[in-house]
This record gives C-alpha cells, structure tokens and sequence, in this order.
C-alpha cells in the first residue's frame, strides 16, 4: 500500500468515512467515491479502503464496489488480486443476483490472475439453476473466450454453450446464441482458422429448429441475436427456405424496430431459396408496410428506414408503388432525413404519380435551406430523364424556377437543363433564349459550363452565340477548369457549326489555352483541337459533333452484384451506408482496416482523384483522335511525347488500359469530364494506393464482381448516385505518371503545332 | 462487436457519464465525443447532423457513433462491427425510457444525484461484448431498486433496509430474480384494489397544399396501458371494429396467433404501465394489401393570408374549428420568418362561432409578445420562429392573428408552411371501441376496475 492519501482534503476525508464503524456511513462514502471518480477525480489512492467494503450483505454496496473495482482494474492490476477470494465466494452465495454479479465481474476485469481463477465457478455456474446466472454465465464464456481461447476450449466451454442451446429460458438461449456467434466471429477474424475449429458455430439443422423455437419466446434484443444467427443459415431447399420465412415473418409485428429489420434481412436472405411465386409476392407485400411504420419513429429511425427502404426497392421497385404521398418531405424534417424521402420519391415516380410529385418538388424548390433546394431541383431533372411523358411539365416547372431569378435556384436549374437536353436533343430549343438571359447571373463553375455546353451544341441556332461564347473567352484564364473545358469545346463546335463569322474567336481562344493555362487537361485538349482542326476539318466534325449516346436515370445506385450483397445485409450499418462491410468496418472478412472511406470524407482527398480521372478522360479521348488522324505521321512529334503520345505508353498497363476502353466508346464526349466534376463527389472508392485509381471513368475489370459502375458514373455523377465501391487490395491502380505529362515537354510541339495552324 | 457503450454529454458536449467501455481503448469513447462535437459546430442546425456518424481511426478498430438528442442531453452509443443503426437507436430509446422511470425527469442534474443507479443501469442493460441484456421495465426492477422506492425503504425500515436486499426487493422477488416463468412479468404481485386502464393514443400527421387539399395524412397510434392486476391475470381484449388497425405491432405479451386467427389480444400483462400495441390506422378492408391513406377530416381550416413586400411582410391567418362536439387543446401554430426577420406586430383575437364568451383582442407595439389569456403570441429569435398559441379553441369557433414583420437589409424568406400542433381529448380518428375486456384467473377471483379512454394529437403542417 505505498499510495496513501494526505492526511488531508477529500481524498482523506472519504477514507476516514470508508472505515467507519457506521454502514450507512460507509455506503454513502462509496457513493462519493464513485461520483468523485465519474467526474474525472483520482480516487485510486483509496483502492485498500473501498477493497475492505467488499464483504457485505448490502448488494448495492457490493455492486458499487465492484464498479470501483472494475474502474481501477486496468491501472492497479496488483491489488485487484485481493478482492479474488471474495469474487470466487460470492460466485457460491445463495443469491442468484450476487452469483451473477461475481461471474460478471470477473469476466470483465480482464486481469491475467483473475481468469485463472475464474474457471471453477464458471464451470458452476453455467449449469447454475437460476437462468439468470445461466445466461450471465454464457456471456462470460465469450470474454473469457477473448481473453484467453484456450482456457475455454480445454474446459469443455464450448460443449456447455451448445448444449445450452437446448435450455428450457428462451432468454438462456438468446444469450448463448449471442456467446457463441461472438466466439464464431473472434475465431474467423483469426487468420490461421481451420474448417473444423470448435470455436465456429455452424447453423446446423437440429440448432435451427431450436432457434426457431425460441425465437417467439425471448425479449426483443434476444430475437435480434437470433434473427442473425438464423441469417447465417444456409437453408437445404426450398421447403426449408419456404419454412424459415414462415416461421420469421410474424416478427415484423414486433414494435421494436431492430427485430423489424432483422427479420426482413432474414427474409432476404432465404426468399432466394423460395420457388413458389405466390409466397415470394405474400412475403414482399407484408415487408413493406412495417418499414412505412417506422417512418412514424424520430428522425434518426426514420433515417436508418429510409436508407434500408432505398435499397428493397432497388431489388423489388414494386413494394411501395402506391405509397409516395407517405415520402412527402415537410420542412421541419432534418436534412439527412428529407434528401432520402427525395431519392425515394424519384425512385417510385411514374406516370400515375408525376403531377404530384412535381408540384411537391416545386415547392421544396421555394424552401430555405439550399442544399435542399438544389437537391430538389436535381430531382425534378432526374424526373424528365426518368419520365418521358413528364419532361415537358418538368422543363415547364424549371422555367417557372428560373423566373424566380433567386441566384442558386437559376444556377442549379440551368445544370438540370443540361442534362435533359442530353436526354432530349434538340426538343426544347425554344427555352434557351431564357437561359441566356440568365448569362450574368451566374457564378458556379458546373452552372456557366453547363450553360456554356448548351450554347455550343445549339451554336447554329442562336444568333449571337459568339458574342455570348466572347464574354467566357475574354475571362477564360480567370475561369475554373471545367468552365475552360466547356469554352474550348464549345467554341471550337461554333467554328465547326459557323466556320465564317467564328474562325477569329477559335483561334483567340486556341491560343489562350495553349499558351497562357496552366491546367494540363485544357492544353492537351487544345492541342487535340488544334491539330484536328488543322488537318481535317471533317474529321474534327466527326469527333467533336459527333451523335452522343442518350443518358438514362440508374434504376440502381450501386451495382446488381453489390446489391445482391447489402440486401444480404439489410439492418446493418452496411445498408446503411450502401457499401460493403469491409470498406469501413477494418475488422471482418478481409481485415484491411487501412481501407477506410466514407462519403463525407471525401470531399478533401477526392480532388486528385478527379484531376486525375479528368486527365486519363482527355488521353482516352486523345487516343481515339489518333485512329482518326493516323497522327504518327505528322512531324511535329519527333520521339516528344506530347498528351496524345502518351497514350501509347499508356495502353501497356493493363489497368490503364481497361481505363481507356472504359471511356473511349465515347469519343471526347466533354459532358463526362463536367460530369465527373464536382457533382460526383460522394463516390468513394477506397484507394489503398493513393489518388490515382479512377472513380468516375470507372475500370470494368479491376472491381471484378462488385464494380460494374463502369462507363455509367461518369455522366450519372450528377445525378446523384452515391459512390462507386472498391475492394480494397484487389484494386491495382493506374500509376500516377501515366496521368499527367510534364508540361515542359509541352513547348517545343506547340511551336510546331502553332505553325501547322 | 456490438454497441461498444453508452454516453451522455450535456448541452455543452461535455461527458456527464458513460458506462464502462472496458473492452476497448480509453480514448475510444474520447473519439467518439470529439467527433459528435465537431460535426455539431459544423452544422448549421445541430438537427440536421447525420444520425450515424462514422469515426475512422488510424490505430484501432474504424466505428460509427449513433447518436440521439432527449431534452438538454445526448446520448451516444459508439458501434463497431456491421451492427445495425437501428439496434443502437431502438436501445438508447429503451435506455432514456428506463432512465425516466427511474429518475422521473431525465437531466444532467438528476443524473449527477443519481450516478450509482446510472451505473448500476448501464452494467445490466448494455454487456461488456455489446448485447443488450435486461430492458424489461418488471425484471429491472428486481435488480436495480429505483431510487425513490430506497428512500422509501430507508426511512420505513430504517437499518434494517440490508436484510430486506439480501432476501430481495419487493413482493415479486420472493423466489428470486428471473425465476418468473414470464419473463416480463414478475411473480407474486398483489394488490387491494385491482385495475386496469387502456389508453388509446392517436397522433394525426398530415400535409396541407396551398389549396387546402389535403396531400398526405396518416395517423398511427397505440394502446397505452396500466396494469394493477394480482396473481398471474389473463386478460382477452376484443373489438368491436378491429378492421380499422392495420400494421399492428404488439408487445411480446401478447399471443400472436390468436390475434392474427380472431382479432382478439389476449396475454398476460407485465405490473405497471406498458404500451400494448403500435397500429396504423386505415378505413380500408383488411384484405386490399396496401393502406391508402384514411381520409381523416382535418379538424381545422386555416386561411393563411401572407403578403410579402421587399424588406417585410404582413400575414392575416385565421384558424376556424370543425369539430362540432370536441374543442381543440394546446393548439400551437409555429411560422418560421427566415433570417433577419424582426419587429413583429401582432395581434390575436377570437372571431366568431362556438360558445362563450369573446376574448378582447389585444395588441402591443413593443415587446415580443402578448396576448390575452387565452390566446397569445411569441417570436423565438434564435429560431425565428412566431409562436401562435390557443389553449382551448371551443367546437367551431374561429381564431386570428394578425400582424405584420419586417426583415433587416434583405428580402424576406420565410417558410411556406404554418406547423400546427394540438390535442383532442376524449377523441379518436379511428373511433376504434374495445368491445368486451375479460380478465381471468385462475387462482384468485377478483373483479378488477377497467377502464378505456381515447386521446388524440396531431401536427398539420399547413402550406401557403
């Protein structure tokens, strides 16, 4: 006992009243003892004195006792070596409460000497005959299991826990269930594991009838246990997977909201062993209505609702067809929880229920907040797209948007426009005077060079399209990246529409670019430009007016495969997050805690990513230019390699090389670099390997089963679809030299390329 | 694996308590308050900050923090592991319940008087491996002696309160705790005089568009009851119209079976109060596979007249009952003005209709509020929220405020909703009636008192 307190202050004060000879003295100095050390005081020094409060009928002086006890466990590992005999006698009092309390205790205190002692009571009280102590008991097994695996295998623990299964509590069950899976996963996360190992809990068909048994009879969180468990399963046919979901399904009437969600991951997961149709429509159609219930919750269930609700229907859009009014958004929702009921109401729109709909975005459009009216405002594009029928009535309600001359609602709404004149050429041309009119107002990167991109498709239909082109050529080197992007292209689509009243403009802006820029993506797309058009003006046509593929709205956010996994995972922060386990929880199957990415994260880190994608987009594009232009012909190149040379070197890594297939379908198709601009920031692809690996452009074959987000993200981006997942490690990224070439190497082809002109 | 823990921080952020976390690292909780903090200065408003917070860490385990507000104190419960969100969620709701039988008010003063008890809570709610264990308000109470039953002890028994713990607490716990064979119902409960009430509780949740028409509307409710009932009691609740419960969620107590077979509840109750099912209310055939909304006639109209000019605005909005037999109670209709809005000028008065006697309309110019003493007004300026509050609005009366606001330097922005709360009592939408209540028992024959009784709210937010 060398720590003594001063023979003065509250430290002392307190001991002198812990060895009182009065009990109501001592209790109450324990209770300060405790507050003192939940407000952060040091209260160790009095270890010898609250140890001797020990020995006592009083059980909540015990307990208190205990708490100071497991508090101090982990700093003075020594002492607690005294309180040893009294946990092992208590582990034997004729109180279960006091049994149980020892059990726990000591499983708890994760102290070497403690455990070696802990066995013989254990041993006891697994077979306890309170069910309490029982189930506390089992709980245990598993810390000690942490602890120290082989204690439990060589005590027969782990016989115990099974046979416990069959325990006539359903509440004994529920928490050997929970022992046991804990054990499974702590031995599969090990990495030598054999097959066979006693410590992983198979589902066998004897245990699965026990589960379902107990399962009806044991309190709420006892069923989440065993709903999981019963998740694992893998069912022998279809008259057991048909079993499995009729004996669960009368859980979705439990109020508890995490008993709904397990078991319809349960239900997911065995109705794809279901053959017979009309169970499979029964068991969708009586998922749906407990979801909507929980809809009613607080904002925070609501959300994690919500979140799950949006993934079933991406399986099974049919479930809540005739249900949007239920997703209205009412403006004292949280954010979080209205862009989901957004995303949702998109997803269920149709022809029957597009007039609503869009009277309810209208109005959100007219809201405060502008994250929210913005996202409103990209839901009604992501209508039109989606509804043919609809897209009149929703340039129709965009233009009463623009009319409302509020900054960012124009802006965003110009943005949407974009993207249904993508969908749909050439119909609504009449609206782009009003556009236009719009030019001063604004100020946002993607809003100027969508407006910028309307103006060059349509460059032969407006007649003063090069005094409006004029204005971004005059500021171009003060514009942002994109907005020069969309200049040059638009630009040079005005010369290739009208080449008489524009070949000044062209060549100002040819000239600025490639001289006075500094981005490297906008020179070498200049230089592309230059070179096309100074060779051959048909082949420029061909390539830079060329028929764009129609975009369509993603009826999924995350690829088939992934969404086969996550519905397997409906009610865990997976389904949640839309992503699999592995790429933000480190432990688990693959253990990389290394990987770890998440949406919001990713604004930082994620500008390289898309410099970099951009780039790889203009060396693809360059690269179907050289088929077109045979351009190893021309002299100017002489062994430098400027952008287009690049590409060679290029196509020899395979990854860069199913980057460049992935993109080069689609010829210079500037939308995709706009699009893969900032609206496309949430995607999160985990890179292990730094800033280089694509997430827009999308390598097919690098994310194997899970990727899929391919060549689509690219022109999705803005439309909100939330991130292109990766497996970690499996990922091997372009290098990042490939991606950027030196700009000095640059000079002497632009002498020559400027003399080609 | 699991939910790791749970803590709570009071208003400031500052931790009041937290269980154990003894399985992980000390500065694994300092993580997680650190991140909730910071993700609340980020906000603009703390409500809109995501439930789900996810906590990279370079060292150890990556983790998510769900987190909830209840009054002045959040709650935080740190998950590691694919756990689902809704399991911390459902557990913090169960674990703030669990606190407000125990300490009445939840506040970090009460908590600061009780921290023994918190802790004792939290060692037999939450398990060190993240399992939720005893939540069952019967069987905690067997364990952990709530406070006021202490002191109650203490000062009838005096020093002889120990002997009565070691022999356990209560009547119930005779045989020991966990030796009920109903898990939510202890053993041995009695009582002179036997009772058991029913509330039927609905809450009306409905959109208005600019037109009056009604777009959505729902009303979800429960069966709240309170049970006083000796021995083992065997209760059968019937219906006379259960075709209007749709989606019914029900407490564990209640045998399924015979309620999906014959719309019959039937179970033996847990001692004390327990909320006995959750339902939807819908006027649709049980048999059609979705619910169309119930057209639930509103209960009131409103005529928002708001006129917006360029650095203010001035609003007329009348609000007329159209209940006949009921009075609307605590009727609280909430406009939010948008930023920089001021001066208010207002004015509440009761128009005509219904019974007794007109209020004098009052006004201030100065102040930021007034009214009279039925009806009156406020203006939160930190949420710039304008309060508009009836106590009482009499079966077809008609009320009105009327007033005027200006907006410092910019136009005005306000939202295009009015959000109206209220109470009806005695009042159900659904006028769902219990048609007969047995309770048996098999041992002791007794009478019990039975009572049903309805209550509504609602919250209408009303668009212009």
């Amino acid at each position: 006992m060398s720590i003594r307190a001063p023979r003065k202050g509250e430290n002392y004060e307190l001991s002198v009243d812990l060895n009182s000879e009065y009990r109501e003295k001592r209790k109450d100095a324990i209770k300060r003892v405790i507050a003192s050390m939940t407000v952060g005081k040091d209260v160790s020094g009095l270890f010898p004195d609250v140890l001797k409060n020990m020995q006592t009928d009083d059980l909540e002086q015990k307990k208190l006792v205990y708490l100071y006890l497991m508090n101090y466990a982990k700093t003075q590992p020594e002492l607690v070596i005294l309180a040893v005999n009294t946990f092992v006698k208590d582990s034997d009092d004729p109180n279960p409460l006091v049994r149980a309390l020892a059990i726990r205790t000591m499983g708890v205190l994760r102290a070497e000497k403690i455990i070696d002692y802990l066995c013989d009571p254990l041993q006891k009280c697994l077979r306890d005959e309170n069910p309490y102590v029982r189930k506390t008991a089992a709980l245990c097994v598993a810390k000690l299991y942490d602890l120290k695996p082989e204690l439990v295998i060589d005590n027969g623990f782990l016989e115990q826990l099974h046979e416990m299964i069959a325990d006539s509590n359903p509440m004994v069950v529920a928490n050997t269930v929970a022992a046991l899976t804990d054990i499974h996963t702590a031995a599969t996360s090990q990495s030598s594991l054999s097959p066979d190992d006693p410590a992983l809990f198979p589902i066998s068909a004897s245990i699965l009838t026990k589960l379902l048994i107990a399962l009806n009879e044991c309190s709420e969180w006892g069923r989440v246990a065993i709903l999981n468990a019963l998740a694992r399963y893998v069912a022998k046919d279809d008259k057991e997977s048909e079993h499995i979901c009729e004996r669960v399904v009368p859980q979705f009437q439990h109020v508890n909201g995490s008993v709904v969600l397990a078991a319809v991951k349960v239900i997911m997961i065995h109705m794809r062993g279901v053959r017979r149709d009309d169970l499979i429509k029964q068991l969708v159609r009586k998922m749906a209505p407990p979801l909507v219930t929980l809809l009613s919750s607080p904002p925070e269930v609501q959300w994690v609702a919500l979140r799950n609700i949006n993934l079933l229907l991406q399986k099974r859009p049919d479930i809540l067809s005739n249900e949007m009014r239920v997703f209205f958004c009412k403006y004292n929702d949280p954010l979080y929880v209205k862009v989901e009921k957004l995303d949702i109401m998109v997803r269920l729109a149709g022809e029957n229920n597009v007039d609503a709909l869009l009277s309810e975005l209208k109005e959100y459009a007219s809201e405060v907040d502008v994250d929210f009216v913005r996202k409103s405002i990209k839901a009604i594009g992501q209508t039109a797209i989606k509804i043919d029928a609809a897209a009149e009535r929703c340039v129709h309600v965009l233009l009463e948007l623009i009319d409302t001359r509020v900054s960012y609602v124009v802006q965003e709404a110009v943005v949407v426009m974009k993207d249904i004149f993508r969908k749909y050429p050439s119909t609504y041309e009449g609206i782009i005077p009003t556009l236009c009119a719009n030019l001063d107002e604004l100020d946002e990167p993607e809003a100027k060079a969508s407006l910028i991109w309307i103006i060059g498709e349509y460059a032969n239909k407006i007649d003063n399209a090069d005094e409006l082109l004029g204005i971004f050529v005059d500021t171009f080197v003060e514009e942002s990246y994109p907005v020069q992007l969309q200049t040059l292209t638009a630009v040079v689509k005005l010369f290739l529409k009208k080449p008489d009243s524009s070949q000044g403009i062209v060549q100002r802006i040819l000239n600025t670019a490639t001289k006075d820029c500094d981005s490297p993506d906008v020179r070498d797309r200049a230089y592309i430009y230059w070179r096309l058009l100074s060779t051959d003006p048909g082949a420029a046509k061909a390539v830079v007016l060329a028929q764009r593929p129609p975009i369509s709205i993603p009826r999924t956010t995350v690829p088939p495969a992934l969404l086969e996994e996550l519905l397997g995972e409906v009610s865990s922060l997976a389904s949640v997050y839309h992503k699999p386990e592995e790429t933000f929880v480190g432990r688990g199957r693959v253990g990389a805690d290394s990987v770890v990415q998440r949406k919001t994260d990713a604004d930082g880190p994620s500008d390289d990513r898309f410099s970099a994608q951009k780039a790889l987009q203009t060396v693809a594009a360059g690269q179907q230019a050289e088929n077109l232009l045979d351009f190893d012909d021309t002299p100017a190149v002489e062994g430098r390699p400027s952008g287009l040379a690049a590409t060679e070197v290029l196509s020899h890594t395979p990854a860069a090389a199913n980057l460049l297939a992935g993109t080069s379908s689609n010829p210079l198709d500037d939308l995709v670099s706009i699009f893969g601009a900032p609206a496309a920031a949430p995607a999160t692809p985990a890179t292990p390997a730094g800033p280089s690996a694509g997430g827009g452009g999308g390598p097919h074959d690098v994310f194997g089963g899970l990727g899929g987000m391919g060549m689509g993200m690219g022109s999705l981006g803005s439309l909100g679809s939330l991130g292109s997942p990766a497996v970690p490690g499996a990922l091997s990224s372009p290098s990042p030299s490939v991606v950027v070439p030196p700009s000095q190497q640059n000079q002497q082809p632009q002498d020559d390329l400027l003399g080609l002109f | 694996m699991g939910l790791d823990g749970i803590i709570i921080l009071d208003n400031n952020g500052r931790p009041i308590i937290q269980s154990g976390f003894r399985s992980s690292t000390t500065v694994y909780p300092l993580l997680h308050i650190d991140a909730v903090n910071n993700a609340l200065e980020k906000a603009e408003r703390p409500a809109d900050v995501d439930p789900v917070l996810y906590i990279p860490n370079t060292t150890d385990v990556s983790s998510a923090c769900c987190h909830v507000q209840a009054g002045d104190l959040r709650f935080l419960c740190p998950v590691s592991g694919d756990v689902d969100p809704l399991l911390a969620f459902a557990f913090l709701q169960t674990f703030i319940d669990i606190l407000r039988e125990y300490l009445g008010t939840v506040s970090a003063a009460t908590l600061r008087d009780n921290f023994d008890i918190v802790y004792q809570l939290f060692e037999e709610t939450l398990d060190v491996g993240g399992h939720p264990l005893t939540t069952y308000p019967n069987a905690l109470r067997d364990i952990v002696i709530p406070p006021s039953l202490m002191n109650k002890l203490l000062s009838v028994t005096g020093t002889n309160f120990n002997s009565t713990i070691n022999s356990g607490f209560g009547a119930g716990a005779a045989a020991g705790p966990f030796s009920s064979p109903i898990p939510w119902r202890k053993t041995g409960v009695r009582y002179n005089n036997n009772e058991i009430y029913f509330d039927i509780v609905e809450h009306l949740k409905a959109i208005v568009n600019k037109n009056g028409v009604t777009l959505s509307s729902n009303v979800h409710g429960k069966i709240e009851a309170n049970a006083k009932l000796s021995g083992t009691p065997d209760c059968s609740l019937s219906f006379t119209n259960p075709q209007v419960l749709y989606d019914c969620a029900l407490h564990p107590c209640i045998r399924l079976l015979r309620w999906n077979r014959d719309k019959v509840l039937s179970f033996v109750p847990p001692d004390g109060r327990f909320t006995l099912m959750d339902y939807t209310y819908s006027s649709q055939s049980p048999n059609s596979p979705l619910p169309t909304s119930p057209n639930v006639a509103l209960p009131f109209v409103i005529k928002p007249n708001i006129e917006l000019e360029d650095s203010g605005g001035s609003f007329d909005v009348t609000l007329t009952s159209r209940y006949s037999t009921h009075a609307l109670e605590n009727v609280v209709a909430e406009l939010h003005l948008g930023q920089g809005a001021g001066g208010i000028r207002c004015s509440v008065s009761r128009g005509s209709g219904g019974g007794g006697f007109i209020n004098a309309a009052e006004s201030r110019n100065s102040g930021s509020s007034g009214g009279s003493n039925r009806a009156s007004w406020s203006f939160d300026a930190q949420r710039m929220i304008l309060r508009w509050e009836i106590q009482i609005v009499p079966p077809s009366s008609s009320w009105s405020l009327h007033g005027s606001f200006v907006t410092a330097n910019r136009a005005p922005r306000p939202s295009h909703a009015i959000r109206v709360c209220f109470d009806i009592s005695s009042h159900t939408y659904s006028a769902l009636k219990v048609g007969q209540l047995k309770v048996t028992n098999a041992k002791e024959n007794y009478k019990p008192y039975k009572g049903v009784r309805g209550r509504s709210s609602g919250e209408v937010e009303w668009r212009w």
